[in-house]
């Protein structure tokens, strides 16, 4: 059980995609829950039926969910409010905002699951999040955090360089706040030119899907 | 001829000034520019007014001062003091914009108690454009478009603006209704309304009985009789909300 | 003027955010702002950073509010903007009247969704006729129609100083794509691009003792007689063309051997210029050209990338039902090209829908 949180455009919806196929894929049962609320029309949405069609179960608002709807803040999936009674994985998608990880609150008995792991998504190339102080006081803003993924890149521009020396910065922070790294998330793109023994952090080669999503 | 003693921050250049005989706007803005003279503030002035009659005051002041659109004088206020809070803003405005067009506005304001003066004056219909029936029309008044009274059943009762702005306003704010048959009371309540923006304290709101002989088609004593008699029969006269103290009077005998 | 970005460099962000932070950088002192989407971002990141820069923020009660307070806010000589999108846009036209008959140095994005009426939240380029001849005026507006969020950075930079230097309402105009996109850019400020950002100044609240060193300033929208509007409006509008050579500017490739000539506008540019790539590898000649100020429009450019090869036909791709169409006929009037129009209201237009247009029609 995985809750995915981070500054807007930070990877969350890309990182909770990926583990959610990934695990899919091993023959597990997952499912996928879109809990951004503050602009539920963007984000997952566009990739539904895809995902839909690789196995995943996905709760969030469709198109036809949502019609007329489009602006509100508040729209919550029902079925999200307890997922945490079904079977199988559980992957949420946490949109951003100022209420950071306490969006989870919307999702009944997430403060008492042992389960429940609570991920941070940092890019060292978003503003918010480029400098050891920001990416501090962003962390922190966010209340509980169990992991943080590094996940440092600039779209088509990454290059090998930019995501060890952004990745580098998130490391140090994370040992200073005492808070594991789940793991490094780099474009399939690069697999194998990534030094895979820097201080044994694991490195998770991703699909980016989101640029289909147009975002 | 001896010209009348005026307020020194009354501009002379647009002098005498274009409001119909008996109308008024004249005493209001008189009694504004005897406040800004003893407050000593007409550098720091900015003067907004609306449209309708409100509008023949643009320039009316040796103050900086801007015309606005219909309704949205308060808008433009709240942005110039939130843009320069050592400014004193002003609006001007009549009840067709106060209370009909630009009530958002207003309501808004009043609850986020921005730090503004806003003066409305109330004459019971929209005079410029000639007569028409206004939010403060009395049950019964004929306008032009109450050509047979004006019937609350359909259109409702008049807006009692202070009232409204009173129940939604913090104490900081000042809120008071006067009329341009209490000259003294009138001065007295728009200084009020001034030192309150001036001290920082909150929203400030004076509403103002005045005449429309014009539209009214009424003669001088008709005319006083109305606003003295019908006008305040309705709309009753006073402080509603006040950091110095309802009924406070400073300068004495009003 | 203070540092906000320190050393450029390249970040991955949406177009929303580019808003923030390029209003930021270029020295914006406060934004009045109603939520609609999709720019709500825009304001969502301004109040982040406001407070750490001494940047201030007013949520109105309506876009009618928004657009009256910075036209105030303006007034009293401080750099001031607004975004809004759809019938946000609508209802700010009247505030933006009256910047284009004050001339205000206002500056407002507008993240353009679909119409008409509340239409959708999310995409569509059918606010071009609002943006540049919306209200009761003559348009007397300088529109600039960003493609990329590297454009939205640089153009609201630009956009401040062209409000304030020529004092008409400046308008960055984006879409709904554009505003949820994330793409690399590069951030930076703008006095290490050798860009000195104009000082706003004082309209009303200003320095001097009134009687005895100056005279009141006396604002006014409003005038008594038809000749006195009359007067004001015409020199409004000379000043405009005056200016008018200097402001234009449009981006062209491929124009001197061209059969066809491809006219979009923002994000959909992007497509057109993947589509005379395609279609040159194809053997058609083709071309594009891309207004970027959409007023004032760059009507004789387009008549000289015409008249380079004599062109036979002109494509006009738009994600709106002929509003870019419409603008252009009336700045190239005359031409006997044959324009032809792929008209996408509300949808967005890629590479492969130009190409099967322009082969449909050659």
């Amino acid at each position: 059980m995985q809750a995915y949180v981070g500054e807007y455009a930070s990877g969350k919806s890309e990182m909770a995609i990926n583990q959610a196929l990934e695990l899919s894929q091993a023959g597990r049962l997952v499912t996928l829950v879109d809990l951004d609320t503050v602009e539920p029309f963007y984000t997952l949405r566009p990739l539904r039926e895809y995902l839909q069609e690789r196995g995943l179960q996905m709760i969030g608002l469709a198109r036809e969910d949502s019609f007329g709807l489009g602006e509100t803040g508040a729209m919550l999936n029902p079925q999200a409010r307890w997922v945490l009674r079904r079977e199988g994985d559980i992957i949420m998608d946490i949109g951003y905002g100022v209420q950071g990880a306490r969006t989870l609150n919307l999702v009944e008995g997430a403060d008492l699951s042992s389960e429940l792991q609570i991920i941070a998504v940092i890019n060292y190339s978003r503003p918010m999040t480029n400098s050891p102080e920001r990416i501090k006081e962003y962390i922190e803003s966010l209340g509980r955090v169990d992991a943080i993924v590094a996940n440092t890149h600039l779209g088509d521009e990454t290059t090998v360089e930019l995501i060890h020396q952004g990745n580098l910065v998130i490391y140090y922070i994370a040992q200073t706040m005492e808070i594991p790294i789940a793991y490094a998330a780099v474009d399939r793109k690069f697999e194998g030119l990534i030094d895979p023994s820097f201080d044994n952090i694991p490195i998770k080669y991703i699909t980016r899907y989101m640029p289909g999503a147009i975002w | 001829m001896v010209a009348p003693k005026t307020p020194k921050s009354w501009y002379l250049p647009t002098k005498p000034h274009k409001f119909c005989p008996g109308c008024g706007h004249g005493i209001v803005l008189k009694a504004l520019g005897e406040n800004i003279d003893e407050l000593n503030i007409q550098n720091q002035v900015i003067f907004g007014c609306d449209i309708g009659c409100s509008l023949l005051s643009w320039d009316f002041f040796a103050c900086d001062s801007t015309q606005t659109h219909h309704g949205r004088t308060t808008p433009v206020m709240v942005g110039i003091k939130r843009a320069r809070p050592e400014l004193i803003t002003i609006g001007y405005m009549g009840d067709g914009g106060g209370y009909s067009i630009g009530s958002q506005h207003l309501l808004n304001a009043a609850v986020r108690n921005e730090r503004v003066t806003l003066i409305l004056v109330n004459n019971t219909n929209y005079g410029m454009t000639g007569g028409q029936m206004a939010p403060t029309t009395l049950p019964g008044q004929k306008t032009e478009t109450s050509p047979y009274g004006r019937d609350p059943e359909t259109t409702g009762y008049p807006t009692m603006g202070p009232e409204f702005i009173s129940a939604i306003t913090p104490d900081s704010a000042y809120v008071a209704r006067a009329t341009v048959a209490k000259y003294k009371q009138l001065k007295r309540f728009i200084r009020n309304a001034l030192r309150n923006q001036m001290e920082g304290n909150g929203f400030s709101f004076v509403e103002v009985l005045s005449t429309c002989p014009t539209n009214w088609r009424t003669n001088a004593q008709q005319t006083w009789n109305f606003v003295e008699d019908e006008m305040e029969k309705y709309f009753p006269v006073g402080e509603l909300k006040s950091p110095f103290g309802k009924g406070d009077k400073v300068n004495a005998a009003d | 003027m203070e540092k906000i970005i320190g050393e450029a460099k390249k970040a991955f962000l949406t177009g929303n955010e580019t808003v923030a932070w390029a209003a930021l950088a270029a020295g914006a002192e406060v934004m009045f702002g109603y939520p609609i989407t999709p720019q709500n971002e825009v304001m969502h990141y301004w109040t982040r950073l406001a407070p750490k820069y001494d940047r201030r923020f007013l949520q109105t009660e309506d876009e009618l509010s928004a657009g009256f307070t910075t036209c105030g806010a303006v007034q009293a000589g401080k750099k001031a903007f607004t975004a809004t999108a759809g019938p946000g846009n609508v209802l700010m036209q009247e505030p933006f009247g009256m910047a284009e008959a004050m001339r205000l140095p206002l500056l407002a994005v507008i993240q353009q969704r679909g119409g008409p009426s509340s239409g959708t939240v999310v995409y569509s380029q059918q606010e071009v006729t609002l943006t540049t001849y919306g209200g009761n005026g003559e348009g007397m507006r300088i529109v600039y129609s960003t493609a990329n969020h590297q454009e939205i950075f640089d153009y609201i930079i630009k956009g401040f100083n062209v409000a304030w230097k020529y004092r008409f309402p400046t308008f960055i105009l984006g879409d709904g794509y554009q505003a949820k996109m994330r793409e690399p850019m590069e951030m930076y400020d703008p006095a290490d691009r050798g860009i000195e950002m104009i000082k706003p100044y004082p309209l009303i609240g200003l320095d001097g003792k009134i009687g005895e060193e100056r005279e009141p300033a006396h604002l006014c929208n409003i005038y008594s007689l038809e000749e006195e509007l009359y007067e004001v409006v015409m020199a409004h509008a000379a000043e405009y063309e005056k200016i008018s050579p200097e402001l234009v500017e449009w981006v062209e490739g491929d124009c001197e051997d061209a059969e066809i000539i491809i006219v979009s506008h923002g994000v959909v540019s992007r497509a057109a210029d993947d589509a005379v790539k395609a279609l040159r590898a194809q053997g058609i000649k083709a071309s594009y050209f891309r207004p970027i100020t959409l007023r004032p429009f760059p009507g004789q450019q387009l008549r000289n990338a015409i008249a380079k090869n004599g062109a036979r036909k002109l494509l006009v791709a738009e994600s709106a039902y002929g509003q870019l169409d419409r603008l252009l006929r009336q700045e190239i009037y005359g031409e006997t090209i044959k324009i032809e129009h792929l008209y996408k209201p509300g949808v967005g237009i890629i590479d492969n829908d130009i190409i099967n247009k322009v082969k449909s029609i050659l």
